[in-house]
């Protein structure tokens, strides 16, 4: 199984990884995407839904999705 | 439910590091929308980022509060305005306005204060290096020398011969006040009896009237009892010179060194806790000039207190213009300010306000300047919120020596504008542009490009 | 008995323990008072957080370096929100800005025993020649020393081995002229100047646990040994002694400088000579002995701040023993879930 769906993940946004012990936590906009890419979408779909859900979504939101992506790759999580 | 929108941060829980306030200062979270009334976005659309701006009330109350403190204790006391501190002639002359004579250290220092219209008998002329030229000038004009070594002695001398007549001295010391390092590198030491050899050299001369003590214990001061033992030892050798020489001074002057509100790196304690009021540092002082002072006696006490009276009265406002995700997970920002116009970076860590306030978690963060130097680091590890592109950091305090030691490094030194009464916002210093950098320089006709 | 809600921090009942936990356990034990304690901890792995049978409930605190803003918001948020009536700072690291705010935490209607600023500053190795002499006790022959040559000249004055100390922090002993100069500069560039050359005396190190109440009396006070150390040097088994001339001393401290709050004294004692070798201005991690032994400390300078009558058995037994031991709990993570995300639990 892929390690992002093996995370534990509580509604307040503290993520529990079982694989490493390791524990984290997310910001509601980090637990949305989150919770999208282990449902498998892309970031593209994610940044549109972020901007539908969101209020004030900068234009920008796609560079976001991005950075945290790339953030959970420095955590070894993707 | 239509939820608000904040940068998606996710952050490790790491060991020694689980504290939701953060290992950093709580300040890094505080927002300032406006400098004395007038708003940041203004500032800027006017002016330019970044901009360092001056509070003109902070400065006169500054002032006012330690020429208070002081001069209540001890009425027959002057304050010499530190010019290296900021020497913008706006800033210099409201202190000139509030009663402040000039203290410079060199001979650009000296000519600026003259050309500001301070006379030569008001201006306090220190610094390891006078040019014969800048002494002849200083002492025909008047001013108050405090000889640094044994060769201005000579020098002295000299300028008294040319101009036929005696002159009037005052002399630098060194001590040992508890605090360390020790400043031994200008003026005379006294425990070795160096200084008292200076006197001697002087008296013998014949051509120097020595009629001052100076001494400078150091910078950051944070124990108000250095400066009463500097007092003790100062009037200590002053009624020694009395007693040996028939020696009457007219002045000690003390020097500054107080510290400011600032963040010195290395320290834990913030500087609300760490630094002493001023109060504590004029009883030190008054209490000593009391105890020490023979019944009667009140000579001219000169402070030259600079980081004190200027360092909380300067912001600089920077743009963020981009920021990304280094490989070890943390955020870095680089803002249109850096080391180049913050000198005083390598030392103190600065109250970073935002001039908006922040959605998301505070994650850790750096803060780079613009230069293409990998030592240009404003901030090395802070807890921040995310922030975009435009968002403009106010750091303080900065008013204290960046204005004067900052660099001209590939970068136009930005605009210094003054808050006045009544919001007014006057530019005290423009930004440079090409001109400024190209204005003395020469190009040998045979190395021009030709078209 | 009405409740009071005491804070106390140092909950971290590591390796080298705070000594909030002892104090929590402390209050706990008073049957006559009615104390709810919160733990005010730095770090969501505090295990004091975690020991829901000493410490009711638990708050993150910012760190004591953001300053004074920072600690009045948050003394502020648990007051109006949970209800605070009193705080016992027990870290080092705190008590430069509680002794500084004391009079701003009082005026929010928190009780806050801590020394004096001016009493504060006792603790300065270079202040315990003065302290000493007004204890009628002796110091280490002892110089203060800012540069390396004052070192040397320290060391030629008081003879080898010497211990090289930093004000507050840190002490090595060094054994030739150059050991002293190389612990000199790394004590030096590490915590400051100034540092102290001490001699080295014989003897046998004891310590006290008090309490002054800043009139010049004592609220309680205890002896002991320490009998093992761990590698860190904290104490891992002790035994209650009654030393004469050190508890006639430690009256005189508390007399002589009104002492306020708690404290813990160091000393080397030598036949019937004793040297001061330390002042702590906050209780000591094993201040539960005392409990133990029947003079509860931490009580009694609660029971003095709100006015209460006073426990004033001050005897306690020689030969006592104090064991510290080792014990774990489990739990799920709930608790440190709440710590991360909401800052208490």
């Amino acid at each position: 199984m892929d390690r992002l769906q093996k995370l534990a993940v509580n509604s307040e946004g503290f993520v529990f990884d079982p694989t490493t012990g390791d524990s984290f936590t997310a910001n509601s906009t980090g637990l949305f995407i989150l919770n999208r890419l282990r449902e498998g979408k892309s970031a593209d779909e994610i940044a549109e839904e972020l901007k539908k859900d969101f209020e004030n979504a900068p234009e920008e939101v796609s560079k976001d999705v991005s950075d945290f992506v790339t953030h959970l790759h420095t955590y070894n999580l993707m | 439910m239509i939820k608000k929108y904040e940068k998606p941060v996710m952050l490790k829980i790491e060991t020694g590091m689980m504290n939701k306030f953060g290992s950093s200062p709580y300040y890094t979270r505080k927002v300032r929308t406006e400098i004395d009334g007038v708003k940041i976005d203004d500032l800027v659309n006017e002016h330019g980022s970044p901009l360092f701006v001056f509070s003109e009330s902070t400065l006169r109350q500054r002032y006012k509060q330690l020429y208070n403190v002081f001069s209540t204790r001890y009425p027959n006391i002057a304050f010499g305005w530190s010019y290296k501190t900021n020497y913008l002639p706006a800033i210099c002359n409201i202190l000139h306005q509030e009663g402040a004579i000039a203290e410079v250290v060199s001979e650009m220092e000296y000519d600026k204060a003259r050309l500001a219209g301070i006379p030569g008998d008001k201006i306090i002329f220190n610094g390891p290096y006078k040019s014969i030229s800048a002494l002849e000038k200083a002492v025909s004009e008047g001013a108050l020398v405090n000889i640094d070594h044994f060769d201005e002695i000579y020098d002295l001398e000299k300028v008294a011969k040319n101009l036929d007549r005696k002159i009037k001295v005052g002399m630098r010391l060194n001590m040992d006040t508890g605090i360390y390092p020790q400043w031994t590198r200008f003026g005379f030491n006294l425990e070795s009896g160096q200084a008292m050899d200076a006197v001697k050299r002087i008296v013998n001369g014949g051509k120097l009237i020595l009629n001052g003590l100076h001494c400078h214990v150091g910078t950051f001061i944070l124990d108000p009892n250095a400066y009463a033992l500097e007092v003790e030892k100062m009037t200590g050798l002053m009624y020694d010179l009395e007693s040996k020489f028939n020696i009457k001074l007219e002045y000690l002057d003390i020097g500054g060194g107080f510290p400011s509100k600032s963040k010195l790196k290395g320290t834990y304690q913030s500087p609300d806790t760490l630094i002493p009021s001023i109060d504590e540092y004029a009883e030190a002082i008054s209490t000593a000039l009391y105890r020490n002072l023979k019944g009667g006696h009140m000579p001219q006490v000169y402070l030259e207190t600079g980081r004190g009276i200027i360092d909380e009265a300067g912001f600089l406002i920077t743009s963020i213009v981009t920021s990304k995700r280094l490989p070890d997970g943390r955020k870095a920002y680089v803002a249109d300010a850096g080391i180049n116009l913050l000198y005083t970076a390598f030392w103190y860590k600065y109250t970073i306000e935002t001039d908006r306030e922040l959605q998301g978690t505070n994650e850790p963060s750096m803060i780079n300047g613009p230069l293409c130097m990998n030592i240009d680091v404003i901030e090395e590890g802070t807890l921040l919120p995310p922030m975009e592109k435009g968002v403009r950091l106010i750091l303080s305090p900065v008013g204290a020596y960046n204005v004067t030691q900052w660099m001209q490094f590939i970068e136009y030194r930005p605009a210094v504008v003054l808050i006045g009464p009544n919001k007014t916002v006057d530019l005290i210093r423009e930004r440079e542009d090409l001109s400024d950098i190209i204005r003395r320089e020469k190009v040998p006709e045979r190395l021009k490009i030709k078209a | 008995m009405y409740e009071i809600k005491v804070a106390v921090s140092g909950i971290n009942a590591v390796d080298n323990p705070g000594p909030g936990v002892g104090v929590a356990r402390s209050l706990k034990e008073d049957k006559e008072l009615n104390v709810t304690v919160y733990g005010l901890a730095y770090d969501a792995m505090e295990p004091g957080i975690y020991m829901d049978w000493v410490i009711d409930k638990s708050f993150i605190m910012s760190y004591p370096s953001g300053g004074r803003d920072a600690l009045l918001e948050r003394l502020g948020y648990i007051k109006n929100r949970h209800g605070l009536d009193m705080i016992i700072p027990n870290l080092d690291s705190e008590l430069p800005i509680y002794t500084k705010y004391a009079n701003e935490i009082e005026e929010m209607g928190i009780k806050v025993y801590v020394p004096t600023e001016s009493q504060y500053k006792l603790r300065g190795k270079d202040k315990l020649e003065e302290v000493a002499k007004n204890m009628d006790i002796d110091l280490p022959k002892s110089k203060v020393v800012t540069s390396a040559q004052e070192v040397m000249e320290a060391v030629e004055d008081i003879g080898l081995p010497v211990m090289v100390k930093g004000a507050y922090y840190k002490a090595e002993k060094a054994y030739t002229t150059q050991e002293a100069l190389n612990h000199f500069h790394k004590i030096a560039a590490e915590w400051g100047y100034p540092l102290i050359i001490q001699k080295v005396v014989k003897g046998e190190e004891m310590n006290i646990v008090g309490v002054g109440d800043g009139e010049g009396n004592t609220l309680g006070k205890l002896g002991i040994k320490k009998l093992w150390v761990t590698s860190q040097g904290k104490i891992w088994t002790g035994v209650t002694i009654k030393n004469d001339a050190m508890l006639k001393a430690v009256n005189k401290f508390i007399e002589f400088y009104k002492w306020k709050g708690p404290f813990e004294l160091e000393c080397m004692v030598d036949k019937g000579n004793v040297y001061l070798i330390e002042i702590n201005p906050r209780f000591p991690a094993w201040s539960y002995f005392a409990t133990g032994c029947g003079i509860n400390l931490p009580s009694n300078l609660v029971r003095k701040a709100f006015g209460l009558s006073l426990n004033m058995n001050n005897d306690y037994e020689a030969g006592k023993l104090f064991v510290r031991y080792t014990y774990e709990t489990i739990t799920d993570m709930t608790a440190f879930q709440n710590v991360i995300s909401k800052g208490e639990n």
